[in-house]
């Protein structure tokens, strides 16, 4: 059997390595980093179209798996495993980072062949944390993908990045160390048990704990995803690592990287440690709760349509924790579907707001307004990814919203009730940022002289295959939610 | 019947640095290249000899242990010392330091740390750790006419001669205790009746000393003020090959000790543990001067290494062996680089220098943000694996507390090893720096390292392989 997985997940490394190797001529970089990237994507589309069923392996039921020894001393394996729920998030991953590449491509003009190291080895590590099966692999990917950010947050930032990108390494190596205490703690349990000491999920599944150790390995994992999500009380990294970053940072922090933290808990934190999982939903819940009004409410005090964008990350991640929480089909299923959604329309927003960026100089909602007039098409996007944001029917978010909101309804009515409040409050703050910049009169006076030019080809080429998906999916989702169906199954199955 | 192809690799290192003595002292044309040359094959042909031949006997003479967990260490303290060579080369040419006895002294180092890293018996160890002290107390006060370095050499000279007065006389009671000078008879046999109390104040005087060279809190004053004050190559020499001997002496002393003696220290290891990790971590957070970060980022490795010391008797050794092959690389790696980026006037050390020194020596950043990503326990590193494994050997021996604390102390040390990457990727630059062209042999070492630092982030499982295969050999025969 052909390694397709680890071709899949090493070819951005080749990318990466290519850049650095052109680093003297920036438009090879761009060249090669943006081949690289859509061979990969091809590649990851490829594995769509194939419609592959699936099959059970040594590692447990997977579309495809690979599996192999690495490091024999402590029974390490190199494991990937390819299930719908992944094959959507590396989907994405590869989409992503195509547009990624092409954003930066008039916006880096310093250092640029580092830039696309950095970029494709991000991808890399992204695409590792979806794939790896084996938890030390998993952990190996979660830290790597840290490092990559680090640099391009704070060597393409903006004003405050040295600050941003310390405290985001910070915030983020908190969790994941306290994680590795944790790992570390399961795999030892579980050798003592069985004898057989592994890192291997389908095996550390099935480890059997005393209460009480228990709750603080689960609150060691589910720490380290949380501060990735980032819910409530330890996400106060994220608007500054949003605001300071280069707009492919932002997109990939918040179409991948949020991502990454939500997939752990729905893989490994809660199937890990079903009782412990259990005891914390209400706290989850209630979490998820307070991201979605807390970050409403600050968000509509943004200036910054960067920042603005940045807290509504929060309130859609707020009701993905909800979904999550919850587990029953539906909601697990809108929960993926809204880290899908989330990660288009939100990148989306991230790469108008650079686009504006970029002609202005400026992200202040309030030196803006009446764009309409000057850049129509560009408005249109604007208007369709913001409508996209708060949940019109008939686009992308709306289907997952309604699928977490119903499921959710069944078994915490009230949770649903005021979930529903909060997005009502999703919508003031979107309509007040559409307001404010697309129509009335443009208010700062130096931005009114400018000529401003509407969307180029290659933007329009960022733009359109965002739009086809945000409406793709909120139109005929089935397809997509029939490939989480199985997964979804089996994770059910584990928490029973 | 002397078995003399068991010690070629250390006849080699005394007959280089003799060799380079007497040239030194006969042959009026001593050229820097020619030493350097005489040095670097010493170092290659005693390394061929460790790595390529297997001595018949474990041990020499009763002496030194040669075939296993001795011949580990050898190979490890060979490679350092080999590096710090090609580190040091330009460094000391710039400085015009690179005479005879800079580079026999090199030699003569590497052998006392062998010999201390190999010792089972307490004369070659002690023969070990003087010849080691003696070279490291000239090296670090190589610099004459430098007062910062006179300095550092006089402080580490006071201090290690009463950290060499306090093993003396641990060594000397548990000779008188145990009528034995075999390190593993003596420490194994245990106290006869009524004299535990003595062991164990011999075993604490041991470990006072030892804890002085490893810079162990809170015997660990003297490591900035002399690695700031040292040559850099120095430096790196100094907390790398000496730490790493005389830890290497430590864990062989732990595995040799009867449980009864180890179960009283482990409570005062425990302490000691934690102090080191913790004053270390601390100490560095608030560091503007990159030398003396590092020195406190040092101590803070030695702190965890302790710590997975306290798993000594549970499986812990292979990790505590890893660790101090990764621990050398990053560190010599960091330090190495410090040393050639260093101008002639003197190192380069304030933080603000290395302001934006990426943009202008890509390389040498690179290398230097990997050893400290490397130090931070970042992967795909070396120091990944390492940590990795420390934390294991610590957890799976049940020490869930002290395995937190240590994890708290990488989480604080996380800052100040990513505040001089970020100095050096992402502030601009401050004031003009001027910084040496790197020479062959700086070029050569720093791929060395870069590529090692890698394959053991990637590829560990043949270094695990063989240190499974030195083990054995700490057990007492």
């Amino acid at each position: 059997m052909f390694p397709w997985l680890s071709l899949i997940l090493f070819l951005p490394l080749l990318g990466s390595f290519l850049s650095l190797a052109f680093w003297r001529r920036p438009l090879s970089c761009r060249w090669a980093s943006l081949l690289v990237a859509l061979a990969d994507f091809a590649l990851v589309m490829g594995l769509l179209t194939l419609n592959l069923k699936g099959r059970i392996g040594a590692t447990g039921k997977w579309l495809l798996a690979e599996d192999f020894p690495w490091i024999e001393r402590f029974g390490i394996r190199y494991s990937l495993g390819l299930d719908g729920i992944s094959l959507m998030l590396i989907l994405l991953t590869a989409f992503l980072t195509v547009l990624c590449v092409l954003v930066s491509w008039k916006q880096i003009t310093q250092r640029v062949g580092a830039f696309h190291f950095f970029l494709m080895f991000m991808e890399t590590g992204v695409l590792g944390v979806f794939l790896a099966t084996d938890l030390f692999l998993f952990y190996l990917f979660w830290e790597l993908q840290l490092i990559p950010m680090f640099f391009l947050i704070g060597m393409w930032g903006h004003e405050k990045r040295v600050y941003a990108t310390i405290k985001f390494i910070i915030y983020t190596i908190v969790g994941s160390l306290l994680m590795l205490i944790g790992l570390i703690g399961l795999y030892v349990i579980h050798g003592a048990q069985t004898g057989q000491y592994t890192f291997a999920l389908y095996q550390l599944v099935q480890t059997k704990f005393s209460p009480g150790t228990e709750i603080w390995l689960y609150a060691a994992f589910l720490l380290a995803f949380v501060i990735k999500i980032p819910v409530i009380p330890v996400h106060s990294w994220l608007p500054d690592a949003h605001t300071e970053a280069p707009t492919a940072g932002s997109v990939i922090l918040a179409g991948l990287l949020l991502k990454a933290g939500a997939y752990a808990v729905l893989r490994f934190a809660f199937p890990l440690f079903p009782t412990a999982a259990r005891s914390s939903v209400p706290l989850l819940l209630v979490l998820g709760l307070m991201g979605l009004f807390y970050a409403a409410w600050i968000a509509l005090a943004q200036k910054d349509i960067k920042r603005l964008v940045a807290y509504s990350s929060i309130a859609h991640m707020g009701l993905v924790v909800i979904g999550i929480a919850i587990w029953n089909m539906m909601t697990l299923s809108g929960a993926v579907l809204q880290m899908i959604n989330h990660g288009l329309s939100t990148s989306a927003l991230f790469i108008l707001v650079g686009m504006l960026d970029e002609r202005v100089q400026s992200r202040e909602i309030s030196n803006f307004g009446g764009l309409w007039g000057k850049m129509p098409i560009f408005s249109a996007f604007f208007l369709l990814f913001a409508m996209a944001s708060l949940g019109l029917p008939g686009l992308n978010n709306f289907v997952g919203e309604i699928l977490i909101l119903i499921g959710t309804f069944r078994t915490w009515p009230w949770v649903a009730g005021i979930g529903f409040v909060g997005l009502v409050l999703t919508v003031i703050y979107i309509l007040r940022l559409v307001q404010g910049t697309l129509f009335g009169e443009t208010r700062n006076p130096r931005i009114k002289e400018l000529y401003m030019e509407d969307i180029t080809v290659r933007e329009a080429a960022i733009l359109v295959p965002l739009a086809v998906a945000v409406l793709f999916i909120g139109l005929y989702p089935g397809p997509v939610l029939n490939l989480f169906q199985e997964p979804i199954e089996g994770l059910m199955t584990l928490l029973k | 019947m002397f078995d003399w192809v068991s010690i070629l690799p250390h006849l080699i290192l005394a007959g280089g640095g003799f060799c380079i003595f007497c040239i030194g002292a006969f042959w009026r044309l001593r050229s820097a290249g020619l030493l350097f040359a005489i040095a670097v094959i010493a170092v290659f042909l005693a390394g061929a000899q460790t790595l390529l031949i297997t001595p018949q006997a474990p041990h020499f003479s009763g002496m030194l242990e040669v075939q296993g967990y001795g011949r580990f260490f050898t190979f490890l303290i060979i490679v350092i010392t080999g590096l710090t060579l090609l580190f040091s080369h330009q460094y000391a040419k710039l400085r015009n330091f690179a005479g005879d006895e800079f580079y026999g002294l090199i030699l003569l180092a590497a052998l006392g740390m062998i010999l201390v890293a190999g010792a089972v018996h307490w004369l070659t160890f002690f023969l070990g750790l003087e010849v080691l002290s003696i070279s490291l107390y000239v090296l670090i006060a190589i610099r004459k006419a430098d007062p910062g370095s006179n300095e550092a050499g006089v402080k580490y000279f006071i201090l290690g001669a009463v950290a060499g007065a306090f093993l003396t006389f641990g060594m000397a009671i548990i000779y008188a205790v145990t009528g034995t000078l075999n390190i593993s008879k003596s420490l194994a046999v245990g106290a006869p009746a009524g004299s535990t109390s003595l062991i164990f104040l011999g075993l604490s005087l041991l470990l006072v000393g030892i804890g002085f060279k490893i810079s162990m809190v809170p015997f660990h004053l003297w490591a900035p003020d002399v690695y700031q004050g040292a040559p850099a190559p120095v430096t790196a020499f100094l907390s790398t090959g000496s730490k790493v001997a005389l830890f290497a002496a430590l864990l062989r002393f732990a595995s040799y000790a009867s449980n009864e003696v180890w179960s009283h220290f482990t409570p005062v290891l425990w302490i000691l543990a934690v102090l080191t990790m913790g004053v270390g971590t601390i100490s560095a957070l608030a560091q503007l001067q990159v030398k003396r970060l590092l020195a406190y980022s040092s101590i803070a490795q030695m702190g965890y290494l302790l710590m997975a010391l306290l798993a000594v008797k549970q499986n812990g050794a292979s990790a505590i062996m890893f660790y101090l092959a990764a621990y050398a690389l990053m560190d010599l790696g960091a330090f190495g680089m410090v040393a050639i980026l260093s101008a002639k006037e003197s190192d380069l050390d304030a933080l603000e220098d290395y302001h934006g020194l990426a943009y202008a020596h890509p390389w040498r950043s690179a290398i230097l943000a990997v050893s400290l990503l490397s130090l931070a326990g970042l992967p795909p590193t070396a120091g990944f694996i390492g940590k990795f494994a420390l934390f294991w050997a610590v957890l799976q021996a049940s020490y869930v507390v002290i395995a937190v604390i240590g994890i708290l102390t990488v989480i604080l040390s996380i800052y100040f090893y990513f505040k001089v990457i970020a100095a050096l990727f992402m502030r601009p630059a401050q004031r003009t720096v001027t910084v040496p062209s790197m020479a062959l042999a700086d070029r050569v070492a720093g791929g060395l390292i870069l590529i090692l630092i890698f394959l053991l982030g990637l590829v560990p499982a043949p270094v695990f392989t063989i240190i499974g295969k030195a083990l054995p050999f700490l057990k007492i025969s």
